[in-house]
């Protein structure tokens, strides 16, 4: 048999067994619950949230364009380990407090959280249609790298088209009929693999192409001086850039709807163990960063031409490794995209069921908005399917802009917890101008002051606008903002005065 | 301890952590040499710090005055 074929017959594999898992952990559960396909029923353990966590972040970006950022770009590579490092930390507050508020008011979303808060309507459309949008590129980045790995593990032999088609012909089988249990127990198995495949292969491509890193290093060092260094000569992101990116990905982590709403699906304790157990995850990608700067001596990046193909095509043509090898790397890559793109998904139809639909049609049964959801998560599934296959390029660029897009969300979040004078008008209008900052620069002028990521001009300039129009317009309703605010406080006195009862 | 002032270390101490991974204070770090552990000097500084997130968060995890609440 042909190293393709074997490689072939275990990603197929990996994808039979994925789409089990999510079946069979959906069963026994009540199929018509809201609060089931949404939270999970609002009872997930450690074990799981965790996954699901890295799961998610630990995307196809991760797999391919972790170590192709490394190879291509060097030094600023370190970036991806600092904001997972970093962006995970407010967590272990504003988490199980978000909890909290989402036991006391039943909410299940981002835009139901804000919505409650600011009581506006208009808000939680914005909300809804902009983290839509910034879902599908995310989920077309994701597609796009599930076909990349069909194409070159089979040599090939199945069309890019085909690859992205198939796998997501799976993930929306499974987020559609088992929500979020399916995609937390998929996420489990294919954290599992991600991280065994990315320690072993990887040590083992640098292995056989250097001898151990020290040699690797010393060779970039002498071949592209400045290449692992910020802003020096040779040097391919400049102090600005690196800094404000840092912080915009570290702030916009958490205001992922698919990551912000793991706080209402898990009990307050899992979620500050998950805090303490997440650096770990980051150790996982260091492999991945040192299979890109291992690439840097065998190709030129001109030569590969798609530098995220460089960890695919150092297993396929560099190294005469074994067929079962190239199966497991094709795998674990799905395994990475696949754990990504259902939560987006289920996220996706949440937020833009939660925040359009929802706020357009009144009076809708908990029936039919599973209804509308399962049909939003294959609605997402097509949109994002076109993008990545005629899209083209530009598709990274449009990434970054969604990251850009997703901090906007931050300063209402934070003054939601935090601050009682933030008022809807005022979180509107920072968004607004927050997200236009971010286009402008991103797409029509990309020349930003100082260097400055775009999503943090915006971010500054929302702030700003934010707060200005806050103290102009009339305080919020109190008794909602208040309890909000002080949610912590009250359930303590709750605590106390049933303990008062009892005696 | 309360919980205010808990917060606050927190809050002050991930601010802190923060400012080890940027600008000004990364260009301490922004060098190749020394090679530490097989990785070059800016690759180990961001690995170290992130292994003190992670035994800054376990000390603050056992000194928090809400886990001890629950109990």
């Amino acid at each position: 048999m042909e190293q393709w074929q074997i490689a072939l017959i275990m990603m197929i594999g990996y994808l039979a067994i994925a789409l089990a898992i999510g079946i069979f952990s959906g069963r026994g559960r009540d199929k018509e619950s809201l609060t089931e396909f949404t939270v999970a029923g609002r009872n997930l353990n450690l074990f799981v949230t965790w996954f699901l966590m890295g799961g998610a972040i630990f995307s196809a970006f991760a797999f391919l364009g972790a170590p192709g950022w490394a190879f291509s770009r060097g030094a600023p590579a370190l970036y991806i380990l600092a904001y997972l490092a970093l962006g995970i930390l407010p967590w272990y507050f504003i988490g199980p407090k978000i909890g909290k508020i989402g036991r006391t008011f039943g909410l299940y979303s981002l835009v139901g959280f804000l919505k409650k808060r600011f009581n506006s309507k208009a808000l939680a459309i914005i909300i809804g249609v902009i983290s839509f949008f910034a879902f599908i590129q995310y989920l077309a980045i994701q597609l796009k790298g599930m076909a990349i790995i069909f194409d070159v593990m089979t040599e090939g032999r199945i069309p890019f088209w085909l690859g992205a088609l198939i796998a997501y012909a799976i993930v929306v089988i499974y987020v559609a009929t088992g929500g979020l249990r399916a995609a937390a127990w998929s996420d489990v198995f294919q954290g599992l693999l991600m991280i065994v495949v990315s320690w072993t292969v990887g040590l083992m491509i640098v292995n056989k192409l250097n001898n151990g890193t020290n040699s690797m290093f010393e060779n970039i060092i002498a071949d592209k001086p400045g290449f692992l260094e910020i802003g020096a000569e040779g040097s391919t992101m400049s102090p600005m850039a690196f800094t404000t990116l840092i912080i915009v990905s570290a702030i916009g982590l958490l205001m992922w709807p698919h990551l912000f709403s793991r706080s209402y699906s898990s009990k307050s304790k899992a979620i500050k163990q998950t805090v303490i157990a997440y650096p770990i995850f980051t150790l996982f990608l260091i492999p991945l960063l040192l299979v890109g700067f291992a690439g840097v001596s065998v190709i030129s990046v001109e030569e590969l031409g798609d530098p995220d193909q460089i960890l695919p095509y150092l297993v396929t043509t560099i190294l005469d490794l074994p067929g079962i090898v190239y199966g497991l790397v094709g795998a674990a890559a799905l395994a990475a995209a696949m754990s990504s793109s259902d939560v987006i998904t289920h996220s996706a139809s949440l937020e833009f069921t939660d925040g359009v639909i929802r706020n357009m049609k009144k009076d809708l049964s908990d029936k039919e908005v599973l209804f509308i959801m399962r049909i939003a998560v294959v609605t997402v599934g097509a949109l994002a399917y076109f993008v990545a296959v005629f899209g083209g390029q530009g598709l990274i660029a449009l990434l970054a802009g969604a990251y850009g897009s997703i901090v906007q969300f931050a300063p209402g979040v934070y003054s939601a917890l935090y601050w009682k004078r933030a008022t809807g008008p005022g979180v509107i209008t920072g968004l607004i101008t927050g997200f236009a900052v971010n286009v402008y620069y991103q797409m029509i002028n990309t020349d930003t002051p100082f260097d400055i990521h775009a999503g943090t001009l915006g971010l500054i300039a929302n702030i700003i606008v934010f707060i200005a129009v806050s103290y102009l317009t009339k305080p919020q309703n109190m008794e909602i903002a208040d309890r909000y605010v002080n949610i912590n406080e009250m359930e303590e006195e709750t605590i106390i005065l049933n303990r008062e009862d009892v005696n | 301890m309360s919980r205010k002032k808990f917060q606050r270390a927190y809050w002050i101490t991930v601010l802190l952590l923060l400012s080890s991974f940027i600008f000004p204070v990364f260009e301490l770090a922004n060098k190749p040499y020394p090679i530490i552990m097989g990785l070059p000097f800016s690759f180990f500084w961001v690995c170290l710090w992130t292994f003190i997130i992670f035994i800054a968060v376990i000390i603050f995890h056992f000194i928090d005055p809400d886990n001890k609440r629950e109990e």
